[in-house]
């Protein structure tokens, strides 16, 4: 039970940050009608920003994570301003290239500014530990539990609460319709672009210290991202959340009970069984084609 | 058989006025002359020219480092052909292409260096494998929207770069599995020279394999496709079928350049066959120009040739880290952003905007869907 327990909260803890980046990922799709294969990419480059500002200024943690996403949210204002603004007449695929081409833009340039040596980011508490049920979870990780759920939960609150949520919605439900309602659909993708950096660089923070800031850090986390989006379906906003919590408890649990070496590959191997049988993914419905 | 021949008349119709029930390739072929003439002997003469380049660096024109450079280029340029079919024709991305060339590569190097076979069978047998799981995955990702090929072939690509590590029967794990250059019917052993050509002739061959297969009833269909899939569909053309096909291309193309990398770099190693690699050869495509044979010749030169040819050799910039992935980039997006048929057409709008002096037309290039 108390193993159970233990893989419980580290899948929480890992959840959180698939939930963030697909979250980013899922709020481009459903505002640009594209996917952001760069979303892990962008995160990877901010976290190296906060990282070589904490270490050149010697701020707490929390300052320089701060900075980390306020630097993403630049990255994404830019990445909408110069390219996908200019890039209306490309086409979905055309826009996923080019996303293609930022992550070899950004994997190439990172090196450049901040060296090839991985840097280390600490957790935002460094010691403690609280006893749950028989498992130990470090007060780090309910602190990136906590943040990342509640994190969610305010930008539901925005989308369904709110005025500009409303116009996000809009946006993505149709966007030439909501621009003739006078809705600044331009705005609504660029401000979609640079909340989705952030919560990127978010994620790429919290997972920071188990695994160093280099180049590669948010491979896997970009792959379960868009797997968790195609597991909740790309129709809804809560749909990818779901899904990256149910890939997090499943990678630990596959991992932890199964195999360690083929735990992972197997997930994946579910999933791609899953939606033969669920093609529009959990929460999804089918979206009719209109010719 | 009823909807088989609904189907045939579907592709015809759309050719206007075509008649090949039967289906004859020649008469295809035919019809398309008053367009182009096959380019099979500018395909033979570029063949010829780079079957010289062994003897060029033998006569100390170009160095011994520049052939192995182009032997790069090749075997990335007949990835990117296979790649095309898929993206250009069918506007589907896959980004397990590395997998696949790992796949075929380290099947090849086990097949002849372990377990002795001879090159062609396991060359068949390294391409097949590949191909058979590519149709797996493409039969259950293909029926569904189309982007989701691409998040299914990143999956596997990864389920794939776990099983280069673990099987270390055949892949030797961590410390990289080496093969040797080929022998072919046992007797004619290959040196770098040789194989260099061999593949410049593999090359060759697959550019006209692929013109003729473009040009066929299938390629026709895959056309209409890429127009309009609803158009497409009306017509009676079976998408998912055609979609498979062209995955079906591409992956096989992909295990062949992976055998070649195999026997022309005789080393091989996991984690080689990353995510960045699928990226670079679709920056290939994309590059060099969509819709093209041409064109990932000309794209694979710029991605694998151009950053250690040229990018190392410039002053203070050559050796920072990284350099090449931003060209890349930078090119990909400036590409498609401002160029979205491929610097392949180069040449060509050069040439008119020579003829026309200064006033350039200002006809809006037609968008990449």
């Amino acid at each position: 039970m108390s193993t159970f327990m233990q893989i419980l909260f580290s899948s929480l803890e890992t959840g959180s940050v698939y939930a963030l980046a697909s979250l980013g990922i899922i709020i481009i799709f459903q505002t640009s009608r594209m996917q952001n294969f760069a979303q892990g990419s962008v995160g990877m480059l901010n976290a190296f920003v906060a990282t070589f500002f904490l270490i050149n200024t010697g701020v707490s943690p929390y300052f320089a994570a701060f900075v980390g996403m306020l630097s993403a949210f630049v990255t994404g204002m830019l990445v909408d301003f110069v390219i996908m603004r200019n890039a209306k007449h490309v086409g979905a695929i055309g826009k996923e290239i080019i996303t293609f081409g930022l992550i070899m833009f950004f994997l190439g340039i990172a090196p450049m500014i901040f060296g090839t040596s991985p840097l280390s980011f600490p957790r935002f508490i460094q010691s403690g530990t609280f006893e749950i049920m028989g498992a130990s979870v470090t007060h780090n990780a309910v602190l990136n539990i906590v943040v990342g759920l509640s994190l969610m939960t305010l930008l539901f609150l925005f989308l369904q609460k709110t005025k500009w949520g409303l116009a996000v919605r809009v946006t993505a439900s149709n966007e030439k319709t909501a621009q003739l309602m006078g809705v600044p659909t331009k705005l609504i993708t660029m401000g979609a672009w640079a909340v989705a950096a952030s919560l990127g660089a978010l994620s790429a923070l919290m997972l920071a210290p188990a695994i160093t800031v280099n180049v590669s850090m948010m491979d896997s986390v970009q792959i379960s991202a868009l797997v968790a989006c195609v597991l909740g379906g790309f129709q809804t906003f809560y749909g990818p959340v779901i899904g990256a919590y149910i890939i997090g408890l499943s990678k630990n649990l596959l991992h932890f009970y199964v195999s360690s070496t083929w735990g992972e590959a197997l997930m994946y191997l579910l999933i791609l069984i899953f939606i033969i049988f669920r093609p529009n993914g959990l929460i999804g419905k089918k979206k009719i084609k209109k010719v | 058989m009823r909807e088989v021949k609904d189907k045939r008349r579907g592709i015809d119709a759309s050719k206007r006025g075509g008649s090949d029930v039967n289906g004859i390739d020649k008469k295809g072929k035919g019809r398309k002359v008053t367009e182009k003439k096959p380019p099979y002997k500018a395909y033979l003469l570029f063949g010829l020219f780079l079957i010289l380049l062994p003897t060029i660096q033998k006569m100390g024109l170009i160095g011994s480092a520049t052939i192995t450079v182009l032997g790069t280029v090749i075997f990335y340029a007949i990835v990117g052909i296979g790649m095309n079919v898929l993206l250009g024709y069918s506007g589907l991305i896959s980004l397990g292409t590395a997998g696949f060339m790992g796949m075929g590569a380290y099947l090849s190097a086990y097949l002849t260096a372990d377990l002795n076979l001879p090159f062609l069978l396991s060359v068949v047998v390294s391409v097949c494998i590949p191909l058979i799981i590519g149709l797996v995955i493409g039969l259950i990702s293909l029926r569904l929207a189309g982007y989701y090929l691409a998040i299914a072939t990143l999956a596997v690509a990864e389920i794939f770069r776990q099983v280069f590590i673990e099987f270390e029967v055949v892949t030797n794990g961590f410390s990289g599995k080496n093969a040797g250059y080929p022998k072919l019917f046992g007797v004619i052993q290959f040196d770098r020279q040789l194989t260099f050509i061999f593949m410049v002739i593999v090359l060759i061959g697959l550019m006209i394999f692929t013109y003729n297969f473009i040009h066929s009833r299938t390629g026709r269909a895959l056309l209409t496709m890429r127009g309009s899939e609803a158009a497409a569909q009306a017509m009676g053309i079976n998408l998912f079928r055609y979609k498979l096909t062209a995955f079906g291309i591409a992956t096989a193309y992909a295990a062949i350049g992976g055998v070649l990398y195999v026997h022309f770099i005789r080393f091989a190693y996991p984690s080689g066959w990353n995510l960045m690699l699928s990226l670079q050869i679709l920056a290939v495509i994309v590059i060099g120009g969509m819709q093209t044979i041409e064109g990932p010749i000309l794209g694979s030169f710029v991605v694998f040739g151009v950053p250690e040819l040229i990018l190392k050799q410039l002053p203070v910039i050559g050796n920072v880290d990284g350099l090449a992935y931003v060209f890349t980039g930078v090119l990909i997006v400036v590409v498609i952003m401002f160029y979205p048929n491929g610097m392949i057409y180069l040449g060509n709008d050069m040439k008119k905007l020579w003829k026309k002096g200064r006033k350039h037309g200002k006809e809006q290039l037609p968008a990449s869907e």
